[in-house]
């Protein structure tokens, strides 16, 4: 592809001396000079830096079409013009008259499609097409019915002025049809001016950065032409090789496009200045908040962070939950950054940023040493709330452990001492009036059995009460209430089920708070609530009694403490001496 | 009287149906879980099912539940549950079904066998019977300023009777006072805690349970 690069090139200044030469021989030829040499030279100079900045961008940034539409413009500008250079040639006339307008038409293209080269959106692409479809349209009656000779003789068949297909019937004869056209033209350029305004506005703010310097300079432009187009239209035969003014104001139009047209391209426009503000806020950007920076620099606050864990060999958001990366074509573009084996990060954005590869690389490595610590944070976070879940599991396993101990108990020990007691009392009805010291020793073991009886029941109930499980929290604490020795008043409870994690927790926490009620507060009520709020439940157990409650002072409270953190929740003890004890704890549920 | 046994727990049934032989009752049936006894009472017709509150498959409320069954299709059948605990919410449920010929009495009772083979007489008979700990929890609740302070003593003892399921006369008979003595404590009690007076048992002593678990 360089070499093809290298023969336009050579093509291409080949053009331009000819067409120098031909501008200054012009007054030889016929009798009056367009341009003088200086304007000449000036003028194919420009047309000459705009072909080698669009094979140079073409060499350097190959994934934007903007070097070869560059390109293409610059020569079909210069061929544009083969026409008036060289009047006498038939051939020159006819590819001049040919491709006149079919610069504008790609100049046009170019700047609507910059920086990628390729169209966007539908409308876009509508107006290119009609463009040049109206270009080559333009051209046909010139090739058939331009005659600059004047006055028009038609019995002079040698036109010397005139393009190869030329059909003698006389331009003069169709003016009305080339004044429709101008107008068609003029209503383009404006279209075109709106198009521009319109690709500004909608651009993202980083887009927006790189398309101004050339949509300024376009519009410019654009305006001048439709001045000139209009002007023409009320008659004015000012035109290009007539008036400095104009001349002039194309020249350096071009020119200015050009330069700026390489220079957002070569340079990335603010990009890598951006870059280096990235750099330098990384320093200062707190933990966590590279993706706003990226955000920032790449000019897209729709920009997402995926940071890549080796051990998981998945993608997770900064929280460290899975993040799924979006499947392409779904109007969102990823870039990963770092090696495609061992990735770092990976951005997803707004995919006019693949416009702008160079940048995004920079930024990616830029931010690479920011990226790493985010992402070992990330990792700390997905471990953690891995760990919350085992601790959440742990504890959901020790309360089954306990209902399963429980069911063991009442299935089992229980059933099997009473089945006991009932053969107890047949030996003793057997046994009868036979009275020696076995009727004695029988009531004592019944007495035993019974008390062992009671014992196990507590214990079991201690366990984990079997209302809990079957009825619920509410069912739970009015036992747990009725069987308080301080008054208690339950004054909410939740009327549905909760969790059974929840339940139990919240079950054990009263129960634990009660005891030390009874235990320590000299108390004379003790107000119970459980409240469902949010996803938490909200458990309070408050008395009046002396306070200053020592939450180090007994294991119970702080087993329970270790409990509902266990469950992602918090316990608070409030207990100033003299003004009773408040135990307030919250619990997640679901 | 004939009743029928539902337990899982076999060496228990086997030991209760002896003590109640023992007694003079006859065991028409024993069962080990609820599905079963079920078509028992459908074709025993027994005066009363002694039914455990847990039984399998999922061991929590599964006696209740047929229960309350029997309760609806056969009124003539008494049920006497059992429980390895009393909970108040259970003999609120109960005695929802307001029919009376309804007994919850801690397992442990069977133990006692003249007071059970009582409670069973009394449930064949269509009367209520809710185990006395039960009531003791119930009665003996800590209350912060509660009408049941206003009590007397013997009204008390009377209220914690009423809601075993006592009739008057049971009543009466248990506290060797007249039945007439026993109407007026009745009166003061309903009096000073606002439960408005109802002649049928059961409701009663669903009034009464209600009252003291409020």
């Amino acid at each position: 592809m360089r070499a093809v690069r290298l023969v336009l090139l050579a093509a291409g200044a080949a053009l331009c001396w000819v067409m120098v030469d031909g501008a200054t021989r012009l007054n030889a030829v016929t009798g009056f000079a367009l341009l003088s040499p200086l304007e000449a030279w000036f003028h194919y100079a420009v047309a000459l830096l705009g072909i080698s900045v669009g094979l140079f961008v073409w060499d350097r940034r190959p994934d934007s079409r903007a070097g070869v539409l560059m390109t293409a413009g610059s020569f079909a500008y210069v061929l544009g013009e083969l026409n008036v250079v060289f009047p006498l040639s038939a051939l020159a006339v006819t590819a001049g008259l040919a491709t006149m307008e079919i610069g504008s038409a790609i100049f046009g293209h170019l700047v609507l499609s910059y920086p990628s080269g390729r169209l966007t959106s539908r409308l876009e692409r509508g107006f290119v097409l009609t463009a040049y479809a109206f270009t080559i349209v333009y051209s046909i009656p010139f090739l058939l019915f331009d005659d600059p000779r004047a006055p028009h003789d038609p019995d002079v068949w040698e036109c010397p002025f005139c393009a190869v297909p030329y059909t003698h019937v006389g331009w003069h004869n169709l003016s009305g049809t080339r004044h429709t056209l101008d107008e068609v033209m003029f209503v383009l350029v404006v279209l075109f001016l709106v198009l521009l305004v319109r690709k500004l506005v909608r651009a993202a703010p980083g887009a927006r950065r790189v398309v101004l310097p050339l949509a300024a300079v376009t519009f410019l432009l654009g305006t001048r032409f439709a001045v000139q187009v209009g002007l023409f239209l009320h008659g004015s035969s000012t035109n290009f090789w007539t008036s400095p003014a104009m001349f002039w104001s194309e020249t350096i139009g071009v020119l200015a496009l050009s330069l700026v047209l390489s220079a957002g391209l070569l340079w990335g426009g603010a990009g890598r200045g951006a870059v280096a503000d990235l750099v330098v806020e990384l320093e200062r950007t707190p933990p966590g908040s590279v993706r706003d920076a990226l955000a920032r620099t790449l000019g897209d606050p729709s920009l997402e962070l995926a940071l890549w864990l080796p051990e998981r060999a998945s993608y997770v958001d900064r929280e460290g939950r899975p993040f799924e990366l979006p499947a392409s074509g779904a109007g969102r573009a990823v870039t990963v950054l770092g090696a495609a084996e061992a990735p770092v990060a990976a951005l997803v954005h707004d995919p006019v940023l693949l416009e702008r590869r160079a940048l995004l690389a920079a930024a990616g490595a830029a931010a690479r040493l920011a990226l790493e610590n985010e992402r070992l944070q990330a990792e700390l976070r997905a471990q953690l709330a891995e760990l919350r879940a085992s601790r959440v599991r742990i504890v959901a396993a020790g309360d089954e452990e306990r209902r399963r101990l429980e069911r063991d108990l009442h299935d089992g020990a229980q059933q099997r001492l009473l089945g006991l007691g009932l053969a107890l009392q047949l030996a003793r009805a057997q046994l009868g009036q036979e009275a020696n010291g076995a009727a004695e020793i029988l009531s004592e073991a019944d007495a035993e059995l019974r008390a062992a009886l009671d014992e196990l029941r507590e214990l079991a109930h201690g366990i984990h009460p079997a209302v809990l499980t079957e009825q619920g929290l509410g069912a739970a604490l009015e036992t747990l209430a009725e069987r308080s020795p301080v008054p208690v008043t339950l004054v909410e409870m939740p009327e549905e089920r909760l969790p059974a994690t929840a339940e139990a927790a919240a079950y054990f926490l009263v129960s634990e708070a009660l005891a030390n009620v009874v235990k320590y507060a000299r108390a004379s009520r003790v107000r119970v609530s459980v409240l469902r709020l949010h996803g938490r439940v909200l458990v309070e157990v408050e008395d009046d009694g002396v306070g200053g409650a020592d939450p180090s002072r007994g294991s119970g409270l702080r087993g329970l403490s270790d409990r509902v953190q266990a469950l992602d929740g918090r316990l608070e003890l409030e207990s100033p001496a003299g003004c009773g004890t408040r135990v307030h704890a919250e619990i997640p549920c679901g | 009287m004939r009743v029928i046994l539902a337990d899982d727990a076999a060496l228990l049934r086997e030991g209760l149906a002896r003590v109640l032989a023992g007694a003079g009752i006859e065991v028409a049936a024993q069962v080990g879980t609820a599905e079963e006894l079920l078509p028992a009472v459908e074709k025993l017709r027994p005066d009363v099912a002694v039914v455990d509150i847990r039984m399998p498959p999922t061991r929590t409320d599964e006696g209740l539940v047929a229960a309350e069954l029997i309760a609806e299709r056969y009124p003539e059948v008494g049920v006497l549950l059992l429980s390895q605990y009393v909970e108040p919410a259970y003999a609120l449920r109960l005695l929802d079904g307001g029919r009376g010929s309804t007994g919850y009495l801690l397992k442990d009772r069977v133990l006692d066998v003249d007071d059970f083979v009582t409670a069973l007489q009394r449930v064949s008979a269509g009367e209520t019977v809710v185990d006395p700990a039960l009531v003791a929890q119930l009665v003996g609740r800590a209350r912060e300023d509660h009408p049941l302070d206003e009590l007397t003593g013997r009204e008390r003892e009377v209220l914690a009777l009423m809601a075993e399921g006592l009739t008057d006369r049971g009543i009466s008979e248990r506290l060797y006072v007249t039945p007439k003595t026993v109407e007026t404590h009745i009166r003061h009690i309903f009096g000073k805690l606002g439960i408005p007076t109802t002649p049928a048992h059961n409701r009663r002593v669903h009034a009464v349970i209600a009252y003291l678990r409020s």
